[in-house]
């Protein structure tokens, strides 16, 4: 009767325990959560996902199951090396871990992207696990199984006993009936039970021909040459339980065991725990006692014995707040990799929703003192969300891998991974892929993927029409349509760019671990959300290059000037750093040295560090998009007043004078104006960052307008709203960054204002980093009183360097870095060998530097010292080839007795051309000053004599193209800066004015244009209406016709040296 | 008299050769380009498209930056040199040592050739003319040496003829680069401030040596006419043809079944030293009168076996008239391909498709019959039935894939299905008897189904269930429905074949 009980209670029901996703990567073709929620329409008990040797897309299942309210079995496929495949389904959370510890091996073992995995190794792991083997879909030309795989079976039946199980499917290949026959006489015989599965690789029939274009994608074949690689027909699907159960007629207990083993596989994944490493504490206190110590002392080294009563009540507050969220060791794990961080010399700074707290001032995870804003610490924390704090400390790039090993060294490579990026198929790869598959012709593929402009725009079908294609080619609307569905397909694991999870038990326990693409870094198999969803917790361990710099510009000054300046120590509000920024003198600072951003400052005028909060906030999408801008500046010049659309606004915007500018205040509006759930809010910036939900997106703005609009709000007022939060969406950039950014803004102006030859000096030897070319960190450091002694031979060293003190400031010498070309191994030879002054270019060689180095520094005239300029030089080296050797070295070199030779000299305009192709500046002259008397006879006025000219006067400038920059935010417009021998200026081209010099803007390397001034409270700029492409001015200084092309040589390679850099919105044109 | 050379520099060789091709595209900007690591590299840039300050050795990408609506060519590798090939052949008719000079120039030694056209500049006019309406852009030059006459060609104005023993006089004005020497050197050269060959010219050989290699003098004393310098001219491919001409008209068959197995030797000999054989051949006949009798022959697979053509080639003569008789006799092999050649020994031991004696029968009963009589088919990887085999044109032909064993599949297949009434049961199950050409037939035994679905990519339609049965005298049908029971499709029921 029981059995009878379960017999009839089964036969109701249905678990499909052979299901591929896209997480096996192009293989299966439907999303983890389209497979759990078809499986739920259908109703199915269960479902279970096994994509092959990994694990990767379950925590995505799992989240669909629970939404979906049906229940998930995690699992995977195991495809081993030396067997036929077996479904791996654990029973309970040992089971589980052993699974991951099974993957891991497999992946550790291989390279990235592959498993290996032996029977062996599933024998060692498999305790508590359900295995399923699933036979071969084809049968021989006995139409029976081929010896080898019975042989399998019956050890996998002796090795998993009673766990083992026998897939049988049908595949609708005509044979189905042996197959099953077959089976079930090895059923039969060995007592191995034969269990239903459906093999699903896509949830819904239509999702056939994708799987097809996949099959082919992973082939690299098209789809007329797939042939039996593809499957015949499209049964691959997840079919209802009447269905499965007719298919089964014959073998009903096969459906029986389908529903057993779903039953005995209870695990789920919320059970997973996540536990905090054991080692952040000392002397046996508890992590919260260990925190409390650690806050006290740090505050007592900050503040001295009397702590100021406000730090000491803030301090208290986030203490019992921390405690309350039982986040303790969450901070003290940040705590370690900052202290270690430290210890080495490293500088860090830590920033997101937790960081700008007393209690991480106190713990030297952040330098920006918490009593410069008045924040309370819960607008960073929220405990309704119940989210899990937010810290990420970025470290000096070039030393952030340091930090990386002592992770993985401290808690080990077993308890320590970085996360996965998921990475998704983009529009243009997947129409790629998508096109090559179905077989067009590489030159169509081509243009299709040029009519998608940004990746995050939708295919339209009126660019394809643009492009020449016939739009109503069914063909090509096949490959359309297919691209659609493929776009937003997960393609492979990538290595998150510095989020950590450690764990006090095995990391394995929780998830597999897989080899990244690069030396020394292991990661898991699980992404961000993922982590999230599970709740566990990470570190980000970044990279910045302004910390690399700030760090060199410490040491500099310490050297040479004798003061020890830290993050923490830099006088703070210093009245002439912000006088300095407010007239926009911010080349080479932090953040604000962009175009748009000089162009804000003057106008902003900061003069505290919240206006630098500020100014990094403002100039970004977020909220240019939302048109906030304007606003905000003329509330804040007094042309408009303050005021609030209604009271409720007025706690979330009253710091940024009504005009929502952070990420962190769209989203509260969202929550308090128009009626959002916290984690709504939440979805709504994630769904505009994933372009795979345009649907979603509409929903949202729908519910965001209507809610505003029902509170009363001006329609007008919720569609900027919902614009910012567009905006954000792509670049999010939340208010709790922002401060940490400020700070290091303001440090970086401080030491540009005080030390401008430390500054430059440390930029140097950093780059690339930021904005702008050596060329014009160079010429703004002269400008700021700073001299430059060129690379040579005799005096630098790889690195640019001081020399002595002149005036004011230490001269700089430039390093061998700057010359192009050149290897930093080669040049440690050549100062190794340097115990003299080297006296001739033979001695030079023989500190071991080949003739094609040499050649590089007479390229960079870096011979001055021994008396030769670079022609010169280049004459001597080019004769090292032919020195007298063995027996006859030391004799005279014949170039000593070479008569009669002279080389033509070389004019100083020459010598700069040729500097900039070889070092990229040239401290001889700018190169425009050399046309500046043709361009006096063109009409056309310097940098500087525009800056005395009025608003609105007619002009013709020129120079040097520096940065074309075509902002996604600035409806086509184009942003030129141009320099010339005295300073640099900024244009402004209407899109209209653009198309139509075009050619001249894009191949201009030296431009002139003519146009109307626009001054707008010191910023200048001028409004382009007509360009000239002047490139021959570069070239005309020689007159001979013969000389023509050295020059045009040399600006073509100085053309191709600065091109990448010159150029980097490139992408934008479009 | 010394030598002299024309330089021919087809400025924009594969441009000019598209714009030929492609007439439309004369005033549009185009280029030519090459996949590079995931990038297209422009190789060469038409007239209107450097206009637009589009360069070669730019990415595509970028210049589309410039001219959004840039048309792009892709280049077929090696067609510079295959074209350039081709206009060396076709000037042999002006000088006969004709040499190309890669990548885009023709080198001509013209001593002696142009008092044929009335002198140097008649000549040169008559070359240009040819080659400019042909669509070509050039410059050329002449002169006494090859390198002088390059160097004019590419550096100087215009079109250049240096009256002889000019040369060095002429080049001390142009740039390095007019030497052919490496990139490398002609950098280093400007680097050092020597922009013009003068200078150069003008320095101690020992120091130029020492610094700038051997190559360089060498160019220089090429162009200057110190040093000798060769061509190697291309040479017209000799095409399979054999003549017979004969002393006395031949008259009797006999006659000319010689002359035709004398011809066969001389041309499988050649062939053979190829490592060629005929798939079609020509033997034609003149005779005294004029009239020309002519038959030709066609094999399965390249042959040179002289006993096995004359075979082929026997039947057809037979209807030969010589009449007065027949002064001329020539055999042409106007399609051969590349033949392996095989031992002997091995010939008896081959079997199948291998043994060339399958072969040769074939030829016969096909010269005898007609063609289209002999069929062989491979298996082509399509699951659906009427795709799932390809006709295989040549005997060599190999199956890209076997055949496939796990599917059993009737020994006859119907060109055309042919529908049939049944009864079955819904949705998928067998059927229980059906009636074929007027018979009913009862099933015994049924395997199925096998559910094949369309080639979406080729036609949408519905699938087909196959089924295998065997009816109540034993005979095996292959049988499917089209389309499911279910939905509003409509279905129907077919015989498409019939096991052995």
């Amino acid at each position: 009767m029981h059995i009878n009980g379960i017999y009839m209670d089964s036969l109701a029901s249905y678990t499909e325990l052979q299901v591929t996703s896209n997480f096996s990567f192009l293989r299966g073709a439907s999303h983890p959560d389209e497979l759990v929620e078809q499986a739920a329409a259908h109703g199915h008990s269960a479902i279970a996902l096994t994509d092959r040797n990994t694990l990767a897309g379950i925590v995505r299942a799992h989240a669909a199951a629970k939404k979906t309210g049906i229940r998930f079995i995690p699992g995977c496929r195991l495809d081993l090396l030396d067997g036929p495949s077996l479904l791996a389904l654990p029973t309970d959370k040992d089971a589980y871990s052993r699974l991951s510890a099974l993957l891991t091996t497999g992946n550790l073992r291989a390279e990235k992207g592959e498993c290996h995995l032996y029977r062996a190794d599933v024998y060692a792991h498999a305790k508590g696990i359900i295995f399923v083997v699933v036979p071969a879909d084809r049968l021989n030309q006995l139409f029976d199984y081929d010896d080898g795989f019975y042989a399998a079976a019956r050890e996998y039946r002796d090795a998993f006993g009673d766990s083992c199980y026998l897939a049988a499917c049908r595949y609708y290949r005509g044979d189905d009936a042996k197959h099953l026959y077959r089976l079930s006489a090895l059923a039969g015989e060995t007592q191995l039970p034969l269990v239903a599965t459906n093999d699903i690789h896509y949830h819904h029939p239509d999702r056939r021909e994708l799987q097809d274009v996949l099959t082919c994608i992973r082939e690299k074949c098209t789809i007329a040459e797939a042939g039996f690689r593809l499957h015949p027909n499209a049964e691959r699907y997840m079919k209802p339980i009447t269905e499965m159960r007719r298919l089964f007629r014959q073998y009903p207990n096969a459906i029986v065991r389908a529903q057993e083993i779903s039953e005995a596989c209870r695990f789920t994944l919320d059970s997973l725990k996540y536990i905090y490493p054991e080692e952040i504490t000392s002397e046996g206190r508890t992590p919260m006692e260990e925190l409390i110590h650690l806050v006290r002392a740090g505050a007592r080294q900050l503040f001295g014995e009397n702590i100021p009563a406000r730090i000491e009540t803030n301090i208290r507050h986030e203490l019992d707040f921390i405690g309350q969220m039982n986040y303790p060791a969450y901070f003290l794990t940040v705590y370690d990799v900052v202290r270690y961080a430290r210890q080495q010399g490293i500088l860090c700074q830590g920033r997101g929703s937790a960081a700008n707290s007393t209690v991480c001032y106190c713990l030297g995870i952040t330098s920006v003192d918490p009593t410069k804003f008045d924040l309370l610490f819960e607008r960073f924390l929220s405990a309704a969300r119940n989210e899990p704090p937010d810290i990420d400390v970025d470290f000096e790039h070039e030393r952030r891998e340091e930090v990386m090993q002592y992770v993985y060294n401290k808690y080990g490579r077993d308890r320590a991974a970085i996360v996965a990026t998921v990475t998704q198929v983009h529009q243009k790869g997947a129409i790629r892929d998508v096109g090559k598959a179905m077989g067009l012709s590489l030159d169509t593929v081509d243009r299709l993927a040029k009519s998608i402009w940004r990746h995050d725009e939708v295919l339209n079908d009126a660019r394809i029409l643009e492009q020449g294609l016939d739009g109503y080619d069914p063909h090509l609307l096949k490959v359309l349509d297919l691209t659609r569905q493929y776009i937003g397909f997960p393609r492979q694991l990538g290595q998150h760019t510095g989020g950590f999870v450690i764990t006090k038990g095995k990391l394995t326990d929780l998830c597999p671990i897989i080899n990244a693409r690069m030396e020394d870094r292991t990661n898991i198999e699980w992404n961000k959300d993922d982590i999230d969803v599970l709740g566990f917790l990470k570190i980000d361990v970044l990279a910045l290059g302004m910390l690399t710099c700030i760090r060199k510009a410490f040491d500099l000054a310490s050297r040479h000037y004798g003061v020890h300046w830290t993050l923490a120590n830099i006088p703070q509000d210093d009245p002439a750093v912000y006088a300095m920024v407010s007239t926009a003198d911010t080349i080479g600072v932090f953040q604000i040295e962009s175009r748009a951003q000089q162009s804000m400052l003057p106008r902003l005028r900061p003069s505290c560090f919240y206006d630098l909060v500020i100014e990094v906030a403002i100039v970004r999408p977020g909220p240019i998009q939302g048109d906030m801008v304007h606003p905000y500046l003329r509330r804040r010049n007094g042309e408009e007043p303050v005021s609030f659309p209604s009271k409720e606004l007025e706690d979330i915007l009253g710091r940024t004078l009504g005009v929502p500018l952070f990420q962190e205040q769209a989203m509260k509006i969202a929550i308090v104006a128009a009626g959002f759930t916290p984690s709504e809010a939440d979805e709504l910036r994630r769904s505009m960052a994933t372009f795979k939900a345009q649907g979603q997106v509409t929903k949202f703005k729908r519910k965001l307008i209507d809610g505003m609009t029902r509170n009363g709000y001006s329609a007008e007022y919720a569609e900027r709203v919902f614009k910012q939060i567009e905006g954000f969406g792509s670049y999010g950039f939340p208010e709790s960054h922002a401060v940490s950014f400020a700070l290091l803004v303001y440090i970086s102006a401080w030491i540009k204002c005080y030390y401008p030859d430390v500054f430059v000096c440390a930029l140097l030897n950093s780059l690339p980093m930021g904005f702008y070319q050596p060329a014009q960190l160079v010429i703004d450091a002269r400008r700021h009183g700073v001299g430059f002694h060129p690379v040579d031979v005799n005096h630098s060293q790889w690195d640019s360097t001081l020399e002595a003190r002149e005036g004011k400031y230490f001269t700089v010498r430039l390093g061998f870095r700057q010359v192009d070309g050149i290897k930093e191994e080669d040049m440690l030879l050549l100062i190794a060998g340097r115990t003299q002054a080297y006296d001739t270019v033979q001695a030079l060689q023989d500190s071991g530097l080949s003739a094609a180095c040499l050649e590089k520094l007479a390229d960079a005239d870096a011979f001055r010292s021994l008396g030769l300029d670079r022609r010169q030089a280049l004459w001597e080296v080019s004769s090292l080839a032919d020195r007298p050797i063995g027996l006859f070295r030391g004799t005279d070199s014949e170039s000593k007795f070479e008569k009669g030779i002279d080389l033509p000299a070389m004019a100083l305009s020459e010598h700069v051309v040729q500097d900039y192709a070889s070092t990229s500046l040239s401290l001889k002259a700018h190169p425009v000053q050399f046309m500046r008397e043709r361009l006096r006879n063109l009409g056309v006025i310097s940098a500087s004599e525009m800056m005395s000219r009025r608003n609105g006067d007619f002009v013709k400038v020129a120079g040097l193209v520096l940065v074309r920059q075509r902002p996604g935010t600035s409806k086509g417009v184009v942003f030129i800066t141009l320099e010339d021998e005295s300073g640099q200026f900024n244009l402004i081209v209407w899109a209209s004015v653009f198309e139509e010099y075009r050619k001249e803007i894009l191949g201009a390397k030296m431009l002139m244009v003519q146009g109307h001034l626009q001054i707008e409270k010191e910023v200048v700029h001028v409004i382009v209406q007509r360009c000239h492409n002047m490139n021959r001015l570069l070239v005309a200084e020689a007159p001979e016709r013969g000389a023509e092309p050295v020059v045009r040589v040399a600006a073509k390679t100085m053309l191709e040296a600065k091109q990448a850099s010159l150029f980097p919105e490139a992408r934008n044109f479009k | 008299m010394g030598k002299r050379f024309l330089s021919l520099w087809f400025r924009h060789l594969t441009t000019d050769y598209m714009t030929i091709r492609r007439p439309e595209l004369h005033h549009i900007p185009f280029v030519m380009a090459v996949p590079d690591h995931g990038r297209k590299i422009i190789t060469a840039v038409n007239a209107a498209g450097r206009k637009e300050g589009i360069d070669a050795g730019m990415v595509v990408a970028d210049s589309r930056v410039l001219y959004p609506t840039l048309e792009v060519v892709d280049e077929q590798p090696g067609l510079a040199g295959k074209l350039i090939k081709a206009l060396a052949l076709w000037a042999i008719r002006f000088s006969p040592v004709t040499a190309v000079d890669p990548p885009d120039g023709l080198l001509l030694e013209t001593t002696g050739c142009d008092h044929l056209w009335g002198g140097e500049e008649a000549y040169l006019t008559a070359i240009l003319g040819r080659l400019e309406a042909k669509g070509y852009h050039i410059r050329a030059g002449m002169a006494d040496t090859i390198g002088a006459a390059w160097a004019v060609a590419r550096f100087g104005q215009g079109n250049n003829i240096l009256p002889s023993g000019q040369q060095r006089s002429a080049l001390l004005e142009l740039p390095p680069a007019a030497l052919r020497i490496a990139p490398d050197t002609v950098d280093r050269l400007h680097k050092l401030g020597l922009v013009t060959i003068g200078p150069v010219a003008g320095f101690p050989r020992r120091a130029l040596r020492r610094r700038l290699g051997p190559e360089l003098l060498l160019r220089l004393d090429q162009a200057f006419g110190i040093e000798e310098e060769v061509l190697t001219p291309v040479q017209p491919v000799e095409p399979y043809l054999e003549r017979l001409p004969c002393l006395e008209p031949i008259g009797t068959a006999a006659g000319i079944g010689i002359a035709l197995e004398r011809l066969l030797e001389r041309l499988c000999t050649h062939l053979r030293d190829d490592g060629k054989g005929l798939r079609e051949s020509v033997f034609k006949a003149f005779r005294v009168d004029g009239k020309i009798m002519e038959t030709r022959i066609g094999t399965n697979r390249g042959s040179n076996h002289v006993a096995h053509l004359f075979r082929l080639f026997e039947e057809k003569i037979r209807n030969f008239e010589p009449d007065f008789g027949i002064e001329l006799f020539t055999l042409d092999a106007p399609k051969v391909e590349e033949v392996t050649p095989l031992q002997k020994t091995l010939w008896t031991g081959a079997c199948g498709t291998d043994d060339p004696r399958l072969a040769e029968l074939a030829d016969r009963i096909c010269n005898k019959l007609g063609p289209g009589l002999i069929h062989r088919y491979l298996p082509a990887e399509h699951y659906w039935p009427e795709r799932s085999y390809s006709e295989a044109g040549t005997f060599e032909a190999k199956p890209a894939s076997p055949w496939p064993t796990d599917r059993p599949r009737p020994i006859h297949l119907l060109p055309r299905p042919e529908r049939i009434d049944v009864a079955a049961p819904i949705p998928d199950y067998p059927p229980m008897l059906f009636r074929y050409q007027n018979r009913l037939h009862t099933i015994v035994h049924a395997d199925g189904p096998e559910r094949i679905e369309q080639e979406w990519w080729i036609e949408g339609a519905q699938h087909r269930d196959y089924y295998t049965v065997e009816d109540e005298t034993g005979a095996r049908y292959w049988l499917f429905r089209s389309g499911h029971y279910t939905g509003n499709h409509a279905h129907q029921w077919y015989l498409h074949g019939f096991f052995g």
